[in-house]
This record gives structure tokens, C-alpha cells and sequence, in this order.
């Protein structure tokens, strides 16, 4: 435990040796067209299976595996919470005050309540890792906070998910996203003990696009029961299943678009050299300049994606061993070992990733995701092809 | 051999025999030997041994095997070679530079990094096998050290088919061989490396590629990268050397850490090359030689009626189309099966 | 994600109470703090190193309080301050070996914590760090480990350790928990966090590429009627209290000398944002530029910084 902690709280660490990771930097970071081990395109993922309403015992779940054995379960949970208004709120009190005005204003305040981030709680477990290290908390909140980003639609989904949550003034929903990754299932058995003595990687790939996809289908499945009391009593709700509303409104089939509002879909990117690299595994972004992770979603306004949030990770590349050019080589003939290794670059040989990325990259990296059939909308759109029973 | 259900045996199912070997137990009380795993039950004289459909690799005496450096300690490197335990490389069991004769020093001890390190890939033989199964290792051959210029990929190893090694030694049921590995796609457990005759081989490959090296690791671990004549490498430095001057400059860069000028050619054969394992893999098919160069052969053959189909397909998905999966990889599977069941038939004649 | 290994006492802490009559006064001290700055302007920074002794780097760092708080302050109305000011005290610990039990490391092996003092935000904070303390954690870590030249310091570690003493607001007190959704005070804390930490790590002698410093810009709409005409506007440097929705916000770790980014985290809705003519940038693109450019502006005051601890040593030797 110790280890992971020190080698990279937020990435993790494969063990490459300089020669692979040399040789995997130059494939990658071929100017225009980049050669991945698994030959894929820069903007191709990787096929996936995907099922949703799995488990009964649960408000809404899914599930999406790779066909390298990589698996992550979700299942939604929701419960009635009586909501707490901090007493430090004028609104509160200002509706306390006048009394009289109480009815007059009760209606519109409580479309006023917009609901809080804090009622939707997302916890990750990766195999490896306890429930309080950096790594689950970072891709939780990571996820969470594009999730109860605004997402403002005129009618179906005013206020997004949150205001979805209110049911009335004084109650709401609070709803739980647990997320279970699972390890590759064809990893040799002795290999997984080994990685888990060096605390490498557990998932042969960064988990985040896999749990994002996955609560995105969860939450899509996702019922709460019809609510039978009105205005400000104490909720009752209809014990028929089968009346339950989506949390997702789902418009009529006649209307077109099944789901007028989708949950944001976060994306991984990595820069290498000059390429811009989509979905990658495990090893590519062990060479990886930078690595960025971003949400979109689609906009209601106009045809466009929107960005709703970006965020570094700390590429592993930084804490890679480096290679040492044959001229400087000890266990070489003929070559002393220097006291100061020289920093210049000498083709084939790795050298860790220092400094950070430039503006224009990282532009580039949205533009990718962004742009007109570009591939947040592909994703988006083979998402939505995934049939949500 | 593999699919017949009279050979495979599950625990708990005993059978009267006379010695019980690996894989087997018998009650106290009773006179019937049980399996302990399941899989298929081997017969030598009296000797009843169950081999485990898959399982570990559990390293033999002369093992060919690819391993990854976990752990320098002050006289041996701790390594991963896919095993329940880790192996250990003695300094003394390796070739220290300048001469493949010499004595190791205290200072070979204190610079010990420089020669592999964490995360250093190396090929390397199985020395002995101790009483707790795990292994020594050694690299005293030019054959053996560090390896670079190219990528790395794990399968499942030995013990994947478990009967492999009595069969390919034995020599009986090689002709079963390729109706087991290759009559089971989808199945599992039955991919992986097997022990074979040929570990290491050069491929030639297609579209400019040339010549591609393939080590297959008997414990699962592969290695492809680009082929260097060790005596090109060393005579372009210097042009005219000695016999054993030779030696020693060909043994000198079994410690570097710099990859060579590899091409985009040779790069994108070496990934398809590490797909068509995958594909075999996927598929529970063995790997070995036959299979390797087999699938190869037929994925080029695979992405020509492809580029035929798909002509009309716009630019991006042109790009797209060395990724090898769903259809085209089990087409792949499909020829090759046809073409194995051909050479089983040409050899019968 | 709650500490499930202790028995915790009551989450909730105690706050100075508030009389509802408060609000009707005619004080002031329920209303919302005004930004006085211009949209561009910084607030003032005061960093200083070399404050803790015994560690090997240490730095400290202090907003400017607004307008509104500093005339609070003088001339106090109500209990509550309208507003409140980033206090930031960092350590930096090393290089020092890897304890015995580590696995090699190539490299400088860092490590972060954050954690806010119990007094430092409005609400009481546990002595366990939380969910956010240790995301800010992780950020800060980001931010630092493209600056540091790691290689130079193999089979050592180096801890970094950040307490803050007096926390940014998310929103204004007076405000719903609802109006603000996120935190955005946390965005001005991770800002001061990265300063303080180059600060800290150039007064402990450590190789980097270049100071590295946050900065933080916003889209802000402060128009209080609810017409759709009102257009949010890029701000660098915003205080939360001051406005009435933030719509979206990004911070960035910057290094001046290699123009690059070491760190960056936005969020929130940009989409709507009103540039000026003329302006081809996307809103995004804008609101990074914004928080470079707020970057830049503390940059000089880090520098400055620095160069004093290294008069201050000269000065000792």
C-alpha cells in the first residue's frame, strides 16, 4: 500500500522497461498516423458489451465488460432523505417570517429548491485499492461533479439531475451510484498475485471510461417510484413497480429522440508527441505527454456538444524509469560511466515526461471531442444505439 | 483429447488404479485414488496423474522463458515469470561484459542495476527448479540477456493445454494436437503457449516489414521485436575484428536499454503479429509457431478480401482496419483451421 | 467517502448563531459583498518562505481580504463576515530516504496532503481528511510533478504538506446551498495551494523546471433579475461571495518560462459565455487563458518571493 501511495496517487504505474516504453513513445508519436500495439485508429474504441436492469434488487444498474476481461457494475440506489435547510439560508427564513405569505410563496419556492450536489453520492471500488485512497476518490468526484453539472433543459429536465432529486420542500432523494470494477478474468493467475504484491496496475486500462459509460447506462435505467402524495405532505409513493417514473424522463417513441436528457459521458484523452490518442489502454498512457479527462454532454440549445468539465491526470509517464543512451552505458565496452547523465534526447532512448502540456494541445485534445462528427458524438451516438430496456 | 469426456476427470471422482501421481490423492481408508483438479487423466504403466486443463505455469529444468525484473537485490534479481513465486537471477548466472569468462566483482555487486533493472525485460533459461517450485534462472548465452526494439505481450502459459508437455516429448497424439487446439474456438483454457519445438523464430514479414523476431516464452510471456544480426550490428562499428573481439561486441549490448532505428513498417507488422496472438488467445486456440505464422499469413490474407468489401468506406475507416477483431478475427480463426487440417493431411500422404 | 473505521462523532459543527431579524436590519450585514476589482484585477498576494525552522522549505500565503471585509472587519455589524480571505501555511519535508519497506524508486517520490484546519471554513471541519481534501490532494500533486525535476533525487521521497488556515467561501452565506452547485471556493484554495507549494519547494532547494503558480479565472453572472438577456463574463481571480452564480471556472498550473501547462481542471457550464467581438476563441479556450493569465500575475509575486529567501540566505551565510 505504501508503494502505490508514493509512486502516483491518481495514475497508476505499470512496470515497462526504457526499451518498451521507448519504443512505444516513437510508434505512437509517428506524425499523422500513429501505430497502437493493438492497431487500432487514434479516435477507435475498444468493442464492449453492455446490459442494463441486471440486478432486481437495485433502483437501476448496468453492466459493460472489454473483451479483455475488464468489467465494472453499477447499480443505483435511491432514498428518501428529509432535506436540511442550514439555517444560514435568507430564503428559509424569509419564507418563516412571512407567515401569511407562506401558500402564496410556497409554490413558488418550492420550484425554487434546486436540489444540492451533495445528494448523490458515488463510491468506487477497484480491486487493490481501499475504499480512502486517492485513486477511487479522485474518479468519483471526478464523476460526480460533471454528473450533477447543470444540465438545463426546458421542459423535460429543468435543473438537471439534481432538481430531479427534490420531491418536495422538506424531502428528497438521495441517491447512491456504487461502481465494482473487475479484474481481467484471462490475466494468469500468478500475475495478478505479483501485481498485487507491486501494486501495478489492476485493470489492464485506466477505469475511468469504463465506469463512466457504465454509471451513464445505469442511471439511464434508473426508476424511482411514483409519488401518490402532493405538495408538502410527507411523501407517499405508489407501491407499483411497474408505475415507477425514470429518473431520465423518456419521451413518447413517436417524439423522436428516446431520451430527450442523457447523464455526461466522460471521455480519456492522451497527447502523444503530436497525436492525439482516444480510449487508450494501459500501456499507451505509460507513455503518454498528458493525459486529460473530459465530460460532455449534449447541448439542448443548439446541435453542439457541451464541454462540462476537464481535468489533468498525472500521466505515469513522469515516474518512468529512464533509459540510458549505449554511450553512457557502464556495462558497455569501451563506455565510462558519466556523474552527470546528460539530458539531450537520443533517439531510442526513454526519458521520463517532465513539464506540462501547452495550451494549443490541449485545445486541440477538446477540439477533438467537441468537433462536428467528431468523437464525443460518435460515443454519444453508439451510446444512445445501446437499447435501455 | 481435450473435448473427451472419458478422459476428464473432475475431484471427487475416484478410480481404482494402482500409483497415484500428480494431481491425485487417495483416502486413507479406501483403496481409490481421487483427482484433485480437473482435467485430463494420463496414464504411464501404473502411474495415474491427472494434468489440470489450466493452470500455472510451473517451470521445468531448460525452460525457454520471458520475465520482467521486479526486484534488485545486492547479488540477484528477483523475477516475474508468471509462476506462483518469483524466479531469481544470480549475478553470477549471467554474462558479465567484457569477456563471457570472467569472475564477477565486488564492483559488478554495487553497480548490479546497471546490468537489468526494475522493469527490464529478459529471456533467459530455467538453471534448476528448487524444492518450493520456484526457479533460477541464467543468461549465461548470447541467445539470452535484455530485451528491446520491440513490445511485449502475456498469455497465458504452459499448463494452459496441460497435457503439452507429454505429448510434444512423447511424441504420441502430436497429429491430436491440431485437432484439440484447433477444434475448440470460443472454448477456454485450451490457448496459450505450449512447449514446443522452437521457442524463437525469425518471421518474414509483409509490407516492408522485414524480418520480425518472436520469442514465446514457455510461461506465456511473448516478446516480438525487430531482428538484428548481432555480427551486422557489431562489424558496423568496427570493420575488422577478431573472432572473439566478435563475441564480445555482440555480448556487449545485451545490456542496452536503446532501441535501434526500427521503421513504421516494421512497427505495424510487429502489432499485427501481436494481435494475431491475441486473436488465437481469444479464441482458445495454442500458440505456437505453426499457429503464429499460420494466423499471420492468413490475416493479410483476411484484410485483402476486406479492402475488396469495403472499398466504397470513407478515409476514416481505412484507418481503423489493422485492428483486428469480432469478424475479422474469426474469419482468421476460420482459415487457419482450414489450413492446418491441409498440412495434417499433405504430411498423412 | 466517510471514514468507516472509527466511530465518528456527529458530522455537523457549531456555528456563530444568526438572528433572523438580521436581515431586516437596515445594517448591511446581510448583503452581498460587491466585486470592486476590475475584471482583469488581481487581488493582492502575500507570500513569504522560510517561515517554519524546521522544515527544509516552507512558504506561507495570504489573499487580499475584499473590500467588503476589510471595511467588516474595522467596523464590524455583524457576526458574520461577509466574505472571507485564502490563508495557506506550507511544509515541505525532504529529500529524505524512502523508508526501508519501499520498492526502488528512479525518481523523487512525492507526496502531497492538504487538509484544511477544523476553523478554516465557515462549517467545522474533521480532523480526518475528506473526499475533497484528498482531491485537492491529488490536483496539487498533478500540478507539482511536471515542475520537479524528479530524476535528480533517485531512492528519496519528498512531503509536502499544506494546512489551510482560513478557506475561500463557495458561495455567499446568505445564499441557499443550492444556488452555488459546486465548490467553488475549492478551485481558489487549490490556486493558493500550488504557489504556496513552488514557493515552499524552491525555498527547500529542489530542482524544477520552472516556478510553477495557479490561477484561476470564471464566467460569472452577477445580474440579479432573472432576464435571460443577462450574459456571464470572464473574471480572473474571482471570490465567490461576491457574485451571485459562478457558471463555470478554471484553475491551471502554469510555468511561465515553457509556457505550459502542468495542471488544469475546469468546470462547470461555458457554453454561454459573451466574449468580445472580434474573438475567435471558443469560451473554453478563453476561460484558459484567463486563469493563465491570472497564473502569470502570480507568478511575479512568487518570484519575488523567491528571490528574497535567497537574499535572506546569502544575507545568513
Amino acid at each position: 500500500m505504501s508503494n502505490q501511495r508514493q509512486a502516483s496517487s491518481a495514475s497508476q504505474v505499470p512496470h515497462l522497461s526504457p526499451a518498451e516504453l521507448s519504443y512505444l513513445y516513437t510508434s505512437l508519436s509517428l506524425p499523422k498516423n500513429p501505430i497502437r500495439p493493438d492497431g487500432r485508429s487514434p479516435t477507435q474504441f475498444r468493442p464492449l458489451s453492455a446490459e442494463t436492469t441486471i440486478l432486481p434488487g437495485t433502483n437501476g444498474s448496468a453492466r459493460i465488460g472489454f473483451a479483455d476481461g475488464t468489467q465494472a457494475i453499477v447499480g443505483v440506489k435511491a432514498e428518501v432523505e428529509k432535506t436540511v435547510l442550514a439555517a444560514d439560508t435568507l430564503d428559509s427564513r424569509s419564507l418563516a417570517q412571512h407567515g401569511d405569505a407562506l401558500n402564496r410563496e410556497g409554490e413558488e419556492g418550492s420550484a425554487a429548491v434546486s436540489g444540492q450536489g451533495e445528494w448523490v453520492q458515488m463510491s468506487i471500488e477497484i480491486p487493490g485499492y481501499r475504499d480512502d485512497d486517492a485513486l477511487p476518490i479522485f474518479l468519483g468526484e471526478m464523476m460526480r461533479e460533471s454528473l450533477v453539472g447543470s444540465v438545463e433543459h426546458k421542459d423535460e429536465m429543468a435543473g438537471g439531475l439534481k432538481a430531479r432529486l427534490v420531491i418536495n420542500k422538506r424531502w428528497h432523494w438521495r441517491l447512491y451510484i456504487d461502481v465494482s470494477l473487475f479484474l481481467p478474468l484471462d490475466l494468469p493467475v500468478s500475475a495478478t498475485d505479483i501485481m498485487q504484491v507491486l501494486l501495478l496496475s489492476q485493470p489492464l486500462s485506466y477505469p475511468l471510461p469504463l465506469l463512466s459509460l457504465t454509471t451513464h447506462l445505469a442511471l439511464l435505467s434508473t426508476k424511482l417510484p411514483k409519488l401518490k402524495s402532493t405538495g408538502e405532505e410527507d411523501p407517499f409513493f405508489d407501491d407499483d413497480w411497474a408505475a415507477a417514473e425514470y429518473l431520465y424522463p423518456r419521451s413518447k417513441p413517436s417524439s423522436g429522440a428516446f431520451h430527450p436528457v442523457r447523464p455526461p459521458v466522460t471521455l480519456l484523452v492522451v497527447s502523444v508527441g503530436e497525436n492525439v490518442i482516444f480510449d487508450p489502454n494501459r500501456e499507451e498512457i505509460s507513455v503518454a505527454d498528458a493525459v486529460l479527462a473530459i465530460s460532455i454532454t449534449r447541448s439542448h440549445d443548439s446541435e453542439a456538444l457541451k464541454l462540462l468539465s476537464i481535468r489533468s491526470i498525472d500521466p505515469p509517464s513522469r515516474l518512468t524509469q529512464p533509459g540510458i543512451p549505449n554511450s553512457e552505458n557502464a556495462s558497455m565496452l569501451g563506455a565510462a560511466p558519466t556523474e552527470n547523465p546528460s539530458q539531450e534526447e537520443v533517439t531510442g532512448v526513454w526519458r521520463p515526461r517532465r513539464g506540462g502540456i501547452k495550451r494549443s494541445v490541449v485545445a486541440r485534445m477538446i477540439k477533438t471531442v467537441l468537433g462536428k462528427g467528431g468523437v464525443g458524438e460518435e460515443v454519444l451516438e453508439g451510446l444512445e444505439g445501446v437499447e435501455v430496456q | 483429447m481435450m473435448r473427451g469426456a472419458p478422459h476428464l476427470f473432475f475431484p471427487t471422482c475416484p478410480k481404482l488404479t494402482a500409483c497415484r501421481g500428480h494431481g491425485t490423492y487417495m483416502n486413507p481408508l479406501s483403496t481409490s485414488i481421487i483427482a484433485t483438479v480437473a482435467g485430463n487423466v494420463q496414464k504411464t504403466n501404473k502411474l495415474l496423474s491427472v494434468q489440470p486443463l489450466r493452470a500455472r505455469y510451473t517451470p521445468e529444468i531448460g525452460d525457454l522463458v520471458v520475465g520482467r525484473i521486479v526486484e534488485v537485490q545486492s547479488r540477484r534479481w528477483k523475477v516475474d515469470v508468471a509462476a506462483p513465486l518469483l524466479a531469481q537471477l544470480p549475478l553470477s548466472a549471467i554474462n558479465l561484459p567484457g569477456g563471457i569468462l570472467r569472475r564477477r566483482t565486488s564492483a559488478d555487486e554495487l553497480q548490479i542495476r546497471t546490468f537489468f533493472s526494475e522493469g527490464d525485460l529478459v529471456i533467459a533459461e530455467v538453471q534448476s527448479v528448487h524444492q518450493d517450485g520456484s526457479a533460477s534462472l541464467h543468461t549465461r548465452s548470447l541467445k539470452y540477456g535484455k530485451l528491446r526494439n520491440g513490445i511485449f505481450l502475456a498469455v497465458t502459459g504452459t499448463g494452459g493445454s496441460g497435457s503439452s508437455g507429454s505429448n510434444v516429448k512423447g511424441g504420441v497424439g502430436a497429429s491430436s494436437a491440431v485437432n484439440s487446439s484447433l477444434a475448440a474456438p470460443g472454448g477456454s483454457g485450451t490457448g496459450g503457449v505450449v512447449r514446443s519445438r522452437r521457442q524463437v523464430w525469425t518471421q518474414e514479414t509483409a509490407n516492408g516489414g522485414g524480418e520480425v523476431d518472436i520469442i514465446l516464452g514457455v510461461n506465456g510471456y511473448i516478446y516480438i521485436y525487430k531482428h538484428t544480426d548481432g555480427a551486422d550490428a557489431a562489424s558496423s562499428i568496427t570493420e575488422n575484428v577478431s573472432i572473439s573481439r566478435l563475441e564480445e561486441m555482440a555480448s556487449s549490448t545485451i545490456y542496452s536499454s536503446q532501441n535501434d532505428d526500427i521503421s513504421p513498417q516494421t512497427r505495424r507488422e510487429i502489432a499485427r503479429l501481436s494481435q494475431c496472438i491475441q486473436v488465437l488467445v481469444q479464441h482458445g486456440v495454442r500458440v505456437d509457431e505453426e499457429t503464429v505464422t499460420g494466423s499471420y499469413e492468413v490475416s493479410l490474407q483476411v484484410d485483402l478480401e476486406v479492402g475488396d468489401d469495403e472499398d466504397e468506406e470513407d478515409e476514416w475507416r481505412q484507418e481503423g482496419r489493422e485492428y483486428l477483431e469480432g469478424a475479422k478475427a474469426r474469419r482468421i480463426i476460420e482459415l487457419l483451421a482450414q489450413r492446418l487440417v491441409k498440412q495434417k493431411d499433405q504430411k498423412k500422404e | 467517502m466517510a471514514d468507516r473505521r472509527r466511530v465518528n462523532g456527529p458530522p455537523g459543527g457549531t456555528r456563530p448563531p444568526v438572528f433572523a431579524s438580521l436581515q431586516e436590519s437596515t445594517t448591511g450585514a446581510a448583503q452581498r459583498a460587491q466585486r470592486q476589482r476590475q475584471p482583469a484585477e488581481l487581488r493582492k498576494i502575500f507570500l513569504k518562505t522560510g517561515l517554519i525552522p524546521t522544515a527544509s522549505g516552507s512558504s506561507y500565503l495570504e489573499f487580499e481580504p475584499s473590500a467588503s471585509l476589510a471595511a467588516a472587519r474595522s467596523n464590524p455589524k455583524s457576526l458574520i463576515p461577509p466574505s472571507s480571505a485564502l490563508k495557506v501555511a506550507c511544509t515541505v519535508h525532504g529529500p529524505k530516504p524512502l523508508p526501508r519497506s519501499a520498492a526502488f524508486s528512479p525518481n523523487l517520490v512525492l507526496t502531497t496532503h492538504v487538509k484544511y484546519a477544523p476553523f478554516a471554513a465557515r462549517k467545522r471541519r474533521g480532523h480526518i481528511r475528506d473526499a475533497s481534501e484528498r482531491d485537492l490532494g491529488v490536483h496539487l500533486e498533478t500540478a507539482l510533478r511536471g515542475a520537479i525535476i524528479a530524476e535528480r533525487w533517485p531512492k528519496s521521497g519528498l512531503d509536502i504538506t499544506l494546512t489551510i488556515i482560513e478557506a475561500e467561501d463557495d458561495r455567499w452565506w446568505g445564499d441557499a446551498p443550492d444556488s452555488h452547485d459546486a465548490s467553488w471556493g475549492m478551485m481558489n484554495v487549490l490556486a493558493g495551494c500550488i504557489t504556496a507549494a513552488s514557493a515552499a519547494i524552491a525555498d527547500a532547494h529542489i530542482d524544477c523546471l520552472d516556478l510553477v503558480s495557479g490561477g484561476v479565472a470564471a464566467l460569472v453572472s452577477d445580474d440579479s433579475s432573472k432576464s435571460a438577456s443577462s450574459v456571464p463574463r470572464l473574471m480572473l481571480d474571482v471570490d465567490p461571495a461576491e457574485h451571485r452564480s459562478i457558471l463555470s471556472a478554471c484553475v491551471v498550473a502554469y510555468m511561465p518560462a515553457r509556457d505550459e501547462i502542468t495542471e488544469i481542471w475546469l468546470k462547470g457550464d461555458s457554453s454561454k459565455a459573451a466574449l468580445e467581438k472580434g474573438d475567435v476563441r471558443s469560451s473554453h479556450e478563453a476561460l484558459i487563458d484567463g486563469a493563465v493569465d491570472a497564473a502569470r500575475g502570480a507568478n511575479t509575486v512568487l518570484s519575488e518571493a523567491v528571490t528574497e529567501s535567497i537574499a535572506r540566505s546569502i544575507a545568513q551565510a
